[in-house]
């Protein structure tokens, strides 16, 4: 497999995601939009572990590692997101105002 | 009730009388001083300019002295008269320190050796004027006397300013001991511009042409106020000024021509105003008017001690008649001459001292009044005075013939005050009544020792004959002169009138100016800031997706050149 069909994949998914960071006004869909763009980049690293053969699969414990990552991220994330919506009964990102 | 309200009285009365008395004290050694010490004067013209100074020094010779025992003799006795008059007033107390307050700058202005402490005691006078007229604030006509004479004295103020600097610049020092020793020692500089800019600085003060108008606007004011301001002080500051300033200018025939006239038309036409005025208090005020310009008329002549001998003797004279004419309003309720006559019985003392005031305003024979205008005729008969021969002669004409209608006027007054059939009034306070009796006495006291000019006093007793003749014909009759003079020859309607209109006009030019000129470049200036602002104000949305899709484009952008080079 060349490896730019994966390239490919993880640059559309990466792209969804930020799109979906910046653009989607609620927050747990943002919050997805960040997980879709951590996700992009898990491919790369396996695509990239795979085409150079490396012995010690640097790339696939990297992943491994980042799912870790994104799961101990999302929780905190969502656990944010639930606090807001009982303090202020909404997600909506533009309806949050600064507490200046 | 009022007692309460008005507090003591005489708390009051025994401040002024221990400042008068010291005043007095302090005069009375400079009587016997008749020159003024001689300074040693710095030669060479560069002095140049010196920085403004003030320094304590103080000068008292016989002039002085003079001056300052008239100043505290009147002081004292409006305030010991003022406790009568006044008896009612809730604002007695402030009203009694300012009189103080008046002396002390008076006597500040006399007994200044430097002119920048003069004149700090010329505007404290000013302003003691000011809040003295405008005593009843209640009533329209006191707020605008009051603002009146403030006005128009402080604007001859400027030329009083003016002059000091002038002096400074001039003679190197701001001591009019060293800047007359230093006139005196070489010929005068600078004496024209010096000599008209002090005409400017007492027509102010001392209500001549063309600045007359406020002294008679300035009557609402308490009456014993009134005899204050035009015997021994305000007014009396400008005479004073003009005599002690006399070297400095008498060089130049133009300063001391202009003088001259000045003093001839003010006398004459505020004589003839006097004449006609259907009010006691506003008669007085013109009677004044035109005994300051014979003053002038005596500097101008180079006779300093005419003027002073005349201040003196008007002061006394001018005191009397004004407290005598509130005693009279007291008795009448009201200043119009309609409603005087046959006081006669119901203030007999006030009666009598008052004849011996109207005497000597007249120029009678044994008042002071009748020896010190002959001092000042005599000033002006003598040929060799600065004036030139003939304004000499004019203004010597013109004093003779105020001095008949001077008499005309003070018999009228005394005519309509006093004659005609007695009617139930107010009788005369005690208080009211001896300070008349002192001034009284004083209006033939001061009478002593003067000298006797055989050929002046006939002519003087013949002119003032002549005025009381014409003063009895023209009794209960009313020529057509008469109309314009009781208006005051419209004098008035340029100042009230026309001034207002160009000031107006002005004001809203410069307002407009102001507006569409000057103030257009700080509001452009604010316009653009505000639209470049908002601008940027567009940028700081507060929105967190905002900021980041910025970041995310510019780390694009930065990843693009980078890959692309």
């Amino acid at each position: 497999m060349p490896l730019v069909l994966p390239l490919l994949l993880s640059a559309g998914l990466f792209g969804v995601g930020l799109y979906g960071a910046l653009a989607r006004r609620n927050a747990v869909l943002a919050l997805i939009g960040v997980e879709l763009m951590l996700n992009a980049a898990n491919v790369q690293l396996v695509a990239y572990d795979a085409w150079l053969g490396d012995r010690l699969h640097t790339g696939q414990v990297f992943t491994l590692y980042v799912i870790a990552l994104a799961a101990a991220e999302i929780g905190l994330g969502l656990a944010i997101v639930l606090t807001l919506f009982r303090a202020r009964g909404t997600v909506d990102v533009d309806d949050v105002e600064p507490v200046a | 009730m009022t007692a309460k309200l008005a507090g003591r009285r005489w708390p009051y009365v025994v401040l002024t009388g221990l400042v008068s008395g010291a005043v007095t004290w302090w005069a009375i050694p400079g009587l016997d001083r008749v020159s003024a010490p001689i300074v040693r004067v710095h030669a060479g013209n560069d002095v140049g300019p010196v920085l403004p100074s003030l320094s304590l020094e103080t000068l008292v010779t016989a002039p002085q002295a003079k001056v300052m025992l008239l100043a505290a003799a009147i002081a004292f006795l409006v305030q010991l008269y003022s406790t009568a008059y006044l008896k009612d007033d809730r604002r007695y107390r402030s009203y009694a320190l300012l009189i103080v307050l008046f002396l002390v700058a008076m006597v500040a202005v006399v007994v200044a050796d430097n002119l920048f402490v003069l004149l700090i005691g010329w505007e404290v006078m000013g302003v003691c004027s000011y809040l003295l007229i405008g005593h009843h604030w209640e009533r329209a006509d006191a707020r605008s006397g009051a603002a009146k004479a403030l006005l128009v004295t402080r604007i001859a103020d400027i030329g009083l300013l003016l002059a000091i600097l002038v002096i400074g610049q001039t003679y190197g020092s701001y001591s009019i001991l060293y800047a007359t020793s230093a006139a005196g020692a070489e010929t005068p500089r600078n004496a024209t511009l010096i000599g008209l800019l002090l005409v400017m600085a007492i027509a102010g003060k001392s209500a001549q042409v063309p600045l007359q108008t406020w002294l008679p606007d300035a009557m609402p004011g308490p009456t014993p106020i009134t005899a204050l301001i035009h015997a021994a002080t305000m007014v009396a500051a400008g005479v004073y000024l003009m005599a002690e300033l006399l070297p400095l200018y008498a060089s130049s025939a133009v300063a001391v021509t202009t003088l001259g006239v000045v003093a001839a038309v003010t006398m004459l036409s505020a004589a003839l105003f006097a004449l006609a005025q259907a009010d006691l208090k506003r008669a007085l005020a013109w009677s004044t008017v035109s005994q300051l310009a014979y003053m002038y008329a005596a500097i101008a002549a180079a006779d300093p001690d005419a003027a002073i001998d005349h201040l003196v003797s008007h002061g006394a004279f001018k005191a009397l008649l004004f407290l005598g004419c509130g005693v009279a309003m007291h008795a009448v309720g009201s200043s119009a001459l309609s409603d005087m006559g046959g006081l006669r019985r119901s203030i007999p003392v006030s009666f009598w001292t008052m004849t011996a005031g109207f005497a000597a305003l007249a120029g009678l024979v044994p008042t002071v009044g009748f020896f010190s205008k002959d001092g000042v005729l005599r000033a002006l008969s003598e040929g060799a005075n600065p004036l030139p021969e003939p304004v000499r002669q004019v203004v010597f004409a013109v004093a003779i013939l105020t001095s008949v209608v001077t008499a005309a006027y003070a018999a009228r007054l005394w005519l309509l005050t006093f004659s005609g059939s007695p009617r139930p009034r107010h009788a005369e306070p005690a208080a009211m009544v001896v300070p008349l009796v002192g001034l009284a006495v004083a209006v033939f006291a001061l009478a002593v020792g003067h000298h006797l000019d055989v050929g002046i006093g006939t002519i003087s007793t013949a002119a003032a004959v002549v005025g009381i003749a014409a003063a009895l014909w023209l009794r209960g009759r009313r020529p057509r002169l008469a109309r314009p003079l009781e208006r005051e020859l419209g004098w008035d309607v340029l100042f009230s009138r026309a001034i207002p209109v160009v000031t107006n006009r002005a004001a809203r030019f410069v307002a407009y100016a102001d507006d569409a000129v000057v103030d257009a470049y700080p509001r452009g200036g604010a316009q653009a800031a505000r639209g470049v602002s908002g601008l940027l104000a567009r940028w700081q949305s507060a929105k967190a997706q905002l900021y980041a899709t910025v970041i995310a484009a510019g780390a694009l952008a930065l990843v693009l050149i980078a890959v692309s080079r």
